[in-house]
């Protein structure tokens, strides 16, 4: 065997452990209690349920990201988000590129069904996540966002429908956006 | 060939079985994952 088809025959065999292992982390990702870095997890079980008056949201600016699963389909996400004006939002970008379409899901499954629970520092919060579709009067979250995450997001990318903005307000209300 | 695909079958359930029982295996794969989408979306 020439040394060439040595290294091609090893590679494929590489490869083969390389997609195994990856597809089982992700599969084993999505029976856990939450998301662990981009495998989607399964419900958030663990963790005290938020059962008194709205927060101030302005605590999140200091965490990186947050848990986030739908109740429809019950997985979870690790996430990035912001707070402006008490309220807390979480989003997603790149929505209108091809990796945004294949990859990215949940928004619009968030858009079917906004029925939410976040997980931040160990305890739960029911939400409901409200679209908002026009960046008008989001200057302000998205200068956060590009502070707090160097990105790129303007009122325009909202506009645009290539960053999917979403409220996470209180369960069964509509939002105030 | 039936040699060859008992060979990838006991790598294939080797691979899952070490990604789901030994601890920490797991998190490495996925921040290997992690680290290729990155390299690769940069």
């Amino acid at each position: 065997m020439s040394v060439v088809k040595k290294v091609g025959v090893g590679s494929l065999w590489v490869l083969l452990v390389l997609v195994t292992a990856i597809v089982t982390a992700a599969v084993k990702q999505r029976f856990d209690d939450g998301p662990n870095r981009v495998f989607s997890g399964g419900a958030l079980v663990s963790g005290e349920l938020h059962l008194g008056p709205e927060p101030d949201w302005s605590f999140v600016n200091d965490i990186a990201t947050i848990e986030l699963q739908l109740l429809e389909p019950e997985q979870s996400r690790r996430i990035w988000t912001a707070s402006v004006d008490g309220k807390v939002y979480v989003w997603s970008g790149y929505m209108n590129s091809l990796v945004g379409k294949l990859w990215k899901s949940w928004p619009a499954q968030a858009e079917r069904d906004g029925r939410a629970v976040i997980r931040v520092d160990g305890v739960r919060y029911e939400r409901q996540l409200v679209r908002i579709k026009s960046g008008a009067g989001m200057e302000e979250l998205t200068a956060l966002m590009n502070e707090k995450y160097s990105s790129q997001a303007t009122p325009a990318t909202i506009d645009s429908g290539d960053l999917w903005m979403f409220e996470a307000a209180p369960r069964n209300t509509a939002g105030a956006h | 060939m039936q040699n060859l695909y008992v060979r990838i079958a006991a790598v294939v359930a080797v691979t899952a079985l070490s990604v789901l029982v030994i601890p920490g295996v797991d998190d490495a794969v996925e921040l290997f994952f992690q680290i290729v989408v990155l390299v690769a979306s940069s």
